[in-house]
């Protein structure tokens, strides 16, 4: 590895703590001044305000927003996320890790078919560039697309599950296999992944298609033809693989998305996933649990993106990262 | 050359995933699936989790709420206490006919003057552990503790403070509660402050309920997670709660009341989607029907008609008003409201049913409901000139009637309310929708001019409903309506012993609150849901009570 790339990347990691300090305060901040808190929700109707009060200053509620937010910080630095009050007196980490490996294990699975399945599609549609088959295959990828997934998931569930019995109800199993929870390998999950996967085929798809028609045309494609190289050779060999080089940008957004959940597909599927815990912490205002989900979301982000750039200065030399890297 | 470049990057994302992948399996391998593979499952084969695939006999499920809360002195939501009743139980309880009856509380005497109930606990009520037996220390532990101010429950009170001494100690200015008073180990004394015919049901709640000492010291209602595995005294013990998927309960085989539970299992399913579908497929059940699927299921020709069933709920829906602030001071202009409102209408084509129309505040199943009450019956023209006679439609027109909502449109029924009045009235009432915090902080607050909301039944008692919310100096009286007939009224029920004479106060009073038209009382819930044939024993209660024990499942 250069000298010069070690140093770009330690700079790109001494910054990320930095932004994380930034996210934070103003994710605390948003909370904190949102409309009512924990103490209120849960206390319901019956409650008596003075009491509702008089816990909010026990628990530190009225406090200023920076001392809150201090008080957090400096808990979250020696390893302490806090407890959850959606589910009362459990660390924080307790309660994201389950959901955070159902969430992941549906999000590799539905990258790894979408890109199984669009890139060949993407790069089938550019060869027959001028046919009626070209717009037909990325139109069809498109009527899903236009489908939202809340008008989507209720008509599926209704026919698949209850009409034609090919599924089961239940949308999420506890299955294991090699004694690890993989819910992800039984048949309960096929609907969240149809729902997940389908709508993004057509971008992937036409972004591909895209790139080829771009390096299609150029002259290294030409001589290649020009050797007596097979069709299918070139294609591959030349064509489809300089077409993916800008295509590792958006390979690195589906890397920092890895781990966020689907909110609309988890929450109307019962999938007990990061998405759905998000919405339910944002409604029970279960605010350490908040800053868990979005630290943990930019910190991937972050590092994602940071792989990107330093893979794309790998693919191509041209581009120079930070100005300090030398060839 | 380039693609030589590209394998490596592409390599090395790969090996950037894997590294992340797997140590993600580490911590959740580690943490997460410790608790679900005790059904002897061989490495390789899919084993289905323990929420489906392989029911045992005699196994029930059901689809739940996903708790709060597990704790006794904290659970201020039904959702939680539908748990609690059946891991804790009290000194009394409720049976199925919503009849005050004996738990760990063998029998008990109440004083002359009302004041004075002294409890003989029986003596083979055990903690599921089976470590030891309750007792009355127990009780004044775990009492005390609801209300402890430490503890910071923001129901304790709202049950726990009748009894003499609870104020002293909520405020520090005693050390204990000097109306619990044990007396030996199978003997509890409670003083409460004034004769109060509700006390024992009041009991029923799970702040009174038993918990375990050892277990929960140093918890609050936000801190400790001995909830999670429960010491409790009720007909069921915890076996596993995975945190959002599910509860499973198993009898507790010392439990000391008849019946004893009869089911082998309970499984709760928390996540899951549609509960509807999950019964269809007989994968729970129980479920609730809603307004998409009650046609369809009403349908004899539909083979789940045969499993519908029906049940009272003891609760009310109803629009409130500011009563202190024009135009709602008027009562005429409440009373315009309530003659445009179609509650038929409402109730029987607009929920198929589902509900039935509220003329009064007391549901029917409740003691002392009125069949002869005279509601403010649905009269177009009538009120119309009601209206006109006020002059005051005007200022209807654009006054807000808050609910509490998430940005979607707001509840169908509200908004065929508001159309109602449109086209009775001539007047456009605004729906603001407010997030449920923000709501109930607005409400108790008095920053509304009309709101929506209902109120369910702790207890089978019209005090629960009418004293609660219309007595002028009530703390749940939102509406801030005040009519000292009323608060005479209520007051004489509070020391009535005589059963007939109370509720006949109680009928008086609601009959003067209906008159001034305080509310605009929608519907009375119902409970519609359906039941599969080898369940017996099993009825929704109208409000939440220890329901499970009385429950076969034949399969």
């Amino acid at each position: 590895m250069p000298a010069g790339l070690a140093t770009y990347i330690i700079r790109r990691l001494l910054v990320i703590p930095l932004i994380l300090l930034v996210v934070s305060f103003i994710t605390f901040a948003l909370g904190r001044f949102g409309p009512s808190d924990y103490v209120e929700i849960q206390a319901g109707p019956r409650a008596n305000p003075e009491t509702i009060e008089r816990i909010r200053e026990e628990r530190g509620l009225n406090d200023p927003v920076y001392e809150q937010y201090v008080r957090w910080l400096m808990d979250f630095l020696q390893g302490d996320f806090g407890t959850s009050v959606k589910y009362r007196g459990v660390p924080v980490e307790d309660v994201i890790m389950p959901r955070l490996w159902v969430s992941l294990q549906i999000n590799i699975v539905v990258i790894l078919l979408s890109w199984v399945i669009a890139l060949p599609i993407g790069t089938w549609a550019a060869m027959r560039r001028g046919t009626w088959l070209d717009p037909l295959s990325i139109g069809l990828l498109l009527v899903p697309a236009s489908i939202p997934v809340l008008v989507a998931t209720p008509i599926l569930q209704w026919l698949l599950v209850v009409q034609l019995g090919l599924l089961p109800a239940d949308s999420w199993s506890d299955a294991e296999y090699f004694g690890v929870k993989l819910g992800v390998f039984s048949k309960e999950a096929i609907l969240a992944i149809f729902l997940l996967t389908v709508p993004t085929l057509a971008g992937i798809a036409r972004f591909m298609r895209a790139q080829v028609i771009e390096v299609m045309d150029q002259d290294f494609v030409r001589t290649a033809h020009a050797k007596g190289l097979a069709v299918n050779v070139v294609v591959i060999r030349h064509i489809a693989r300089n077409a993916l080089l800008p295509i590792v940008t958006l390979f690195g957004f589906e890397l920092a998305a890895l781990t966020g959940g689907a909110i609309i597909v988890e929450t109307l599927l019962g999938i007990p996933g990061m998405g759905q815990f998000a919405f339910e912490a944002v409604q029970s205002r279960d605010y350490d649990s908040i800053m868990a989900v979005v630290m943990l979301g930019s910190l991937l982000f972050m590092l994602a993106m940071l792989v990107v750039d330093v893979a794309y200065g790998f693919i191509d030399p041209r581009i120079r990262l930070g100005g300090g890297l030398q060839q | 050359m380039e693609s030589r470049r590209l394998v490596y990057v592409l390599t090395g994302l790969a090996v950037v995933l894997v590294l992340v992948i797997g140590g993600l399996i580490l911590v959740t391998a580690s943490g997460g699936s410790d608790n679900g593979n005790s059904n002897g499952d061989s490495a390789g084969e899919p084993t289905d989790g323990p929420d489906l695939g392989e029911r045992v006999s005699g196994e029930l499920r059901l689809f739940g709420p996903d708790p709060i809360t597990l704790d006794p002195a904290c659970a201020s939501d039904a959702g939680s206490a539908e748990y609690i009743v059946e891991i804790f139980s009290g000194l009394v309880s409720f049976d199925q006919e919503l009849k005050v009856i004996p738990d760990i509380a063998e029998s008990w005497e109440v004083s002359p003057d009302g004041l004075v109930y002294t409890f003989t606990l029986r003596t083979n009520a055990n903690f599921h552990d089976g470590s030891r037996r309750v007792t009355a220390d127990d009780f004044k532990f775990s009492m005390e503790r609801s209300l402890n101010p430490d503890t910071q429950s923001t129901v304790g009170e709202v049950y726990l403070d009748d009894l003499t001494g609870a104020e002293e100690f909520i405020n520090g200015e005693a050390e204990e509660v000097t109306g619990i008073r044990v007396v030996n180990p199978e003997t509890l004394e409670l003083t409460i402050k004034e004769r109060n015919e509700v006390f024992l049901q009041k009991l029923t709640y799970p702040t009174a309920y038993v918990v375990d000492q050892r277990e929960v010291e140093g918890s609050t209602c936000f801190e400790g997670n001995w909830t999670l595995t429960p010491n409790g005294t009720g007909p069921f013990k915890v076996t596993e709660w995975e945190l959002g998927t599910q509860i499973i309960l198993e009898p507790n085989e010392g439990f000391y009341l008849e019946p004893k539970p009869a089911v082998s299992k309970v499984t709760y399913i928390l996540s899951g989607g549609s509960s509807f579908v999950m019964y269809e497929n007989d994968e729970v059940d129980i479920t609730g029907v809603g307004i998409n699927n009650i046609e369809s299921v009403r349908d004899e020709s539909n083979p789940l008609s045969e499993d519908l069933n029906e049940s009272e709920s003891l609760d009310v829906y109803y629009i409130g008003f500011n009563v202190n602030e024009p135009p709602f001071d008027d009562p005429e202009v409440r009373r315009a409201l309530n003659l445009a409102t179609d509650k038929e209408f409402l109730s029987t084509e607009f929920l198929e049913g589902l509900v039935v129309p509220a003329p009064g505040v007391l549901p029917p199943g409740m003691p002392g409901y009125n069949k002869s009450l005279e509601g403010q019956d649905f009269d177009p023209e009538e009120a119309r000139s009601v209206l006109d006679a006020t002059g005051k439609a005007d200022e209807l027109n654009g006054v807000k009637i808050l609910t509490s909502g998430q940005g979607a449109a707001p509840s169908d029924i509200l908004q065929a309310v508001v159309a109602m009045w449109q086209e009775n009235l001539g007047v456009t009432i605004e729906i603001e929708q407010e997030d449920f915090g923000l709501f109930l902080r607005d409400i108790d607050e008095g920053n509304f001019q009309m709101f929506s909301l209902g109120w369910i039944a702790d207890y089978p008692d019209p005090q629960n409903f009418l004293d609660i919310k219309f007595h002028s100096e009530s703390a749940n009286n939102e509406t801030g309506y005040s009519n000292p007939d009323v608060d005479a009224l209520l007051e004489r029920a509070r020391g009535e012993t005589d059963q007939a004479a109370r509720l006949e106060l109680y009928q008086q009073a609601e009959q003067l609150i209906v008159d001034d038209a305080a509310w605009v009382s929608l519907y009375h819930g119902k409970n519609t849901y359906l039941v599969k044939e080898w369940v017996t024993g099993y009825a929704v209660p109208a409000f939440v009570i220890p329901n499970l024990r009385y429950v076969t499942v034949d399969r």
